[in-house]
């Protein structure tokens, strides 16, 4: 029994850094309707620049977190301004957005392999990583802070969404962005806002990822596992990224913990498929489909 | 026109880093055509190098080249080989790629026609690049490649072009599980392995066999791929089934994560792993994690036979090497014993001098093996990670050296 | 100055590319399609074939069109689910496809695992690739001015459209991805035999993306555009060895830029045979006189000063 609630635990804590990763990636699907291949990329940066924050600039904790998520807010702006923006300007085919958001992911990677190196930096120990026990079952420090930071991340963003001016401007856009600009929002800000949002969260969630395991260029590859799990949960649907993330980690430990752990991520992907196959748009997802 | 600009600097950007790299690129081509034993061209001596600069593997690769670098100034600044002939490199990066390898592997034979190879340091290379050794007639002595199928193909043939100096994975893991079970008197033992791997694959495959043979269990078996950044699903289960010692055959990046989550999940069991551990990283990362491991390795560093170049190797690049640093230095004394008793720079002669040497090394004599182009009767050496209270560091301490039969 | 077993070597591997490409553009270029896991159709196919020369003695060129045919119905059965649905669904899809592949492959070590399969004759010959290409581009003009090819075209350009006048949107996605599965296939299983050395590492995601950005510089929607492509992208390499790590960011850098500034790559929509009209056109005189003629056309309908609107 003892075993089960800690993969269980397992399973949450991987999840909750999915669901981290994954919602900034479906807030941009959800306004946008377009994949941005690259948020793996700013999930890494952040992940270097909390670690550059707290060893160069001997930023505490908190401070660190908030610089690492501006920095990488600001990429994401950077990035929209010089790869989508001008697509966008032009009423590109999607294909090329994607192929922009590939060209971005790809130079973003290598380029933080060419100048800082290909091997794995460390964050110093901020937390004590003795874990908390309760009798067999054990719960990092790190996964608890995480969880919080997650929530109190995602409420802010669902305030910010549900409740501002600036929000309601973004869900208009959501449903219509010709109308919305009819109506007097100004696209190009809320695009700002959206990107500047789901950067934010990519560098919070990029520093939670490198204090929990370790910090090197590829962790944008990890992040093609949230892009599955907010697939899963149905893309455009923020609580169904999460619930998605949420499901996929459990999933990936049941299957390592119970079944068999060489073929975690072919169970993880089969799931996928049978989703698809049954419910088109994921768990909780809308329907996007143009209508003429 | 704004267009248009955009995408003439984008051509120009790479037309342009075509030709510095065109004019740049690494080795001198000889003239002609291509294809047969290569070797001798003028004055010099040339011996290529390939191994990977850039990737995951390149600390280990740069390591490497930079060694044989050194060696090779020592050298010609002694009077070079064969009666003063200048001795020069040739090196390739393979970017830990066996496709690359095989191009480089190509254009050193081709193009600049040189007499022999060292590296690279990684298994899939070794084994692409046979083919091309063997059109060619140039022999390669890998360093670190641990694959068997590299020397001795499935039919039991020996490849007559390949050799190594270090031991192969069914020694390694063979060390790893008779030292478990004889020395340590371990029963009951559990894996952790890379799928991804045929490193991680092939040591615990004759882990394995031989834990088994001496009577241990093997009570848990969990995999994961290469890129995973949390194992703590197979660690728990694992944990259930209460081993004494966990394996842990794969990278030291890996391994500083998947020891750390042992250690949070309360695991207590002796972990033990081989050459894939040692690097910079590590003890940074997993000190107090792996404290108390047992290392299989290819030799000791605290041997006093090992320290001049140690020494050596800091003084000239001033960080301390890895393990390849060693092994080329041995691959290379073999190689140059194998030049001076072949009297000529060709490829074939040299080919045949390399089973008739025998090079006193710094990780041990070595002499080549005629059925399997392997060291004979190479000894691993066993270390522990233990903290030095006084350095205030961890650090490897030999335990013994340890061989099996195989 | 290069010799020639080298050179050899490098032409070969470009063969090889021009094959794989060739599909890739067929399902990127013309149908409008993004897939992230065109390695694990090169794998199968390599795999597959492999077995067949080495277990089975069957003859190369067999060998070779059974591997393209399995990474084929492997390509409709996960088509056959994903299709369906919004592109950025297939792109995912096949992401987590290729990775799948890659698993399995890892985990079957009656075909090496992980540890790879050495040993594979070499039967892959500069003369095998040129003939291969030669068969693989005439059938790929073929289809592309076919029907089938003109549909692919409109459903990239604008899908609902496409469907609205009566085009069969899932049914010819289906068809380009089987056969860009079936180029990548042989592609795969022509790679295998010049290596002689198989390991399912060789097929990640980089291999993808690599084969991608071969097709997106040559230009989308152009045949002639996916050889040049795979031509240069194969020999630079080579050229810039020094520069490797640098290589891949330019590359990414590049890419963006071709988006925004020509997407149309180098060749995009412009095909060999385009060019030879234009030279004959050329020498005729007839682009002189159609250019003189749209000049004399301009002019008379532009406005002269001093009178209003009016006709033209």
């Amino acid at each position: 029994m003892s075993v089960f609630l800690q993969q269980l635990i397992n399973g949450l804590s991987i999840g909750s850094i999915y669901a981290l990763m994954a919602v900034g990636y479906s807030l941009v699907y959800s306004i946008l309707n377009f994949s941005n291949f690259a948020h793996g990329g700013v999930i890494m940066l952040g992940a270097y620049f909390g670690l550059y924050a707290l060893n160069l600039l001997s930023l505490p904790f908190m401070g660190a977190l908030v610089v690492a998520a501006f920095a990488a807010g600001l990429v994401a702006v950077g990035l929209e301004k010089i790869a989508y923006s001008p697509l966008r300007k032009r009423n590109a085919p999607s294909l090329y957005f994607i192929i922009s958001a590939m060209g971005a992911s790809i130079f973003l990677e290598n380029f933080v392999v060419a100048t800082i190196g290909p091997t794995f930096k460390t964050y110093p120990e901020i937390f004590s990583t003795t874990p908390i026990t309760f009798g067999a079952i054990s719960v990092s420090r790190i996964d608890i802070l995480m969880f919080v930071i997650a929530g109190i991340s995602l409420a802010i963003l669902v305030f910010i969404i549900e409740k501002t001016k600036v929000g309601l401007a973004i869900r208009a856009c959501s449903y219509s962005a010709r109308g919305s600009n009819l109506m007097g929002v100004n696209v190009n800000r809320i695009i700002f806002v959206i990107f500047l949002l789901g950067g934010m969260l990519a560098g919070v969630a990029g520093m939670l990822f490198g204090m929990k395991y370790t910090v090197y260029p590829q962790i944008g590859v990890i992040t093609n596992k949230s892009f599955i799990a907010a697939v899963f949960g149905g893309l455009g649907s923020l609580p169904g990224a999460v619930v998605g993330s949420i499901l996929l980690g459990l999933i990936e430990t049941i299957s390592a913990g119970y079944i068999a752990s060489q073929y975690r991520d072919l169970i993880a992907f089969s799931l996928l498929i049978i989703v698809l196959v049954v419910k088109p748009s994921g768990l909780m997802g809308k329907i996007t489909e143009d209508k003429a | 026109m704004k267009k248009k600009l955009t995408f003439l600097l984008a051509i120009i950007m790479i037309f342009s880093l075509a030709f510095t790299g065109c004019s740049g690129s690494g080795g001198d081509s000889g003239g002609g055509n291509g294809g047969d034993s290569g070797g001798d061209s003028g004055d010099t001596v040339k011996i290529g190098w390939i191994g990977s600069l850039t990737g995951d593997q390149a600390p280990w690769g740069k390591c490497e080249s930079q060694t044989v670098e050194m060696l090779i100034e020592q050298t010609n600044a002694n009077g070079g080989v064969l009666g003063g002939r200048m001795l020069e490199l040739v090196k390739y990066d393979t970017k830990n790629d066996p496709n690359e390898a095989v191009n480089a592997v190509k254009r050193l034979v081709s193009q600049d026609k040189v007499c022999a190879i060292l590296g690279p340091n990684a298994s899939a290379q070794a084994l692409a690049i046979t083919n091309v050794l063997n059109s060619a007639h140039v022999s390669d002595i890998a360093t670190v490649a641990t694959n068997p199928k590299i020397t001795v193909n499935d039919k039991g043939e020996v490849n007559p072009y390949n050799f190594r100096v270090c031991f192969t994975d069914p020694y390694q893991g063979a060390v790893a599980g008779g030292y478990a079970a004889d020395v340590l008197k371990y029963k009951k033992a559990a894996i952790l392995y890379d799928v991804a791997s045929d490193y991680s694959q092939g040591f615990m495959q004759y882990f394995i066999e031989t834990f088994e043979a001496k009577g241990g269990t093997i009570v848990a078996q969990e995999a994961f791929k290469a890129g995973d950044t949390d194992f703590r699903p197979q660690l728990t289960k694992i944990k259930e089934a209460d081993p004494e010692v966990i394996l842990m055959p794969y990278y030291y990046k890996e391994v500083a994560l998947s020891a750390n989550q042992a250690r949070e999940l309360g695991i207590t069991a002796t972990l033990m792993g081989g050459d894939g551990w040692p690097s910079d990283n590590l003890f940074e990362m997993a000190g107090k994690a792996i404290e108390g491991s047992y290392v299989v390795n290819h030799f000791d560093y605290n041997d006093p036979e090992v320290i001049p170049l140690t020494e050596m190797y800091i003084e000239k690049y001033g960080t301390t090497p890895e393990i390849n640093c060693y092994m080329v230095h041995d691959a290379y004394g073999v190689l140059l014993a194998a030049i001076e008793r072949a009297g000529i720079a060709d490829s074939q002669a040299i080919t045949d001098a390399l089973t008739q040497v025998e090079y006193k090394g710094v990780t041990g004599t070595i002499t080549l093996g005629e059925d399997t182009h392997d060291p004979v009767g190479k000894e691993a050496a066993i270390q522990q990670i233990k903290f030095n209270t006084e350095k205030g560091e961890y650090e490897y301490v030999f335990m013994q050296k340890y061989g099996t039969q195989e | 100055m290069f010799s020639w077993f080298y050179i050899e070597g490098i032409l070969i591997l470009v063969g090889i590319n021009v094959m794989i490409v060739l599909g890739l553009s067929l399902l990127t270029g013309f149908t409008g399609l993004f897939s992230f896991g065109h390695a694990g159709f090169m794998a199968i196919g390599a795999y597959v074939a492999v077995t067949c020369t080495m277990q089975l003695n069957v003859p190369f060129y067999l060998a070779v069109l059974i591997g393209g045919i399995a990474a084929m119905i492997a390509s409709l059965f996960i088509g056959y689910f994903t299709l369906n649905l919004k592109g950025d669904y297939f792109c995912i899809a096949t992401l987590g496809f290729g990775e799948a592949i890659r698993l399995i492959l890892d985990n079957m070590t009656i075909v090496g695992g992980a540890r790879g399969l050495p040993g594979i004759p070499l039967d892959t010959t500069l003369v095998n690739v040129i003939v291969i290409d030669i068969i693989g581009i005439m059938a790929m003009a073929y289809l592309i001015k076919s029907r089938h090819g003109r549909n692919m075209i409109a459903i990239r350009e604008e899908e609902l459209a496409s469907q609205a006048i009566g085009i069969n949107v899932f049914r010819y996605k289906m068809e380009s991805l089987a056969i860009s599965a079936l180029y990548a296939g042989i592609g795969g299983a022509l790679w295998a035999h010049y290596v002689g050395f198989i390991q399912p590492l060789m097929f990640q995601l980089t291999k993808s993306t690599e084969m991608t950005i071969m097709v997106i510089f040559g230009g989308l929607g152009s045949i002639t555009g996916s050889v040049v492509g795979a031509f240069i992208l194969t020999f630079l390499p080579e050229l810039l060895r020094e520069l490797a790590n640098w290589r891949l960011v330019f590359y990414g850098a590049a890419v963006i830029a071709i988006m925004i500034a020509r997407p149309q790559g180098m060749l995009g929509g412009i095909e060999i045979t385009d060019m030879f009209r234009w030279i004959k056109r050329t020498v005729t005189g007839e682009n002189r006189r159609a250019k003189a003629a749209a000049e004399a056309e301009k002019e008379a309908k532009t406005e002269l000063p001093g009178e209003g609107g009016g006709e033209s």
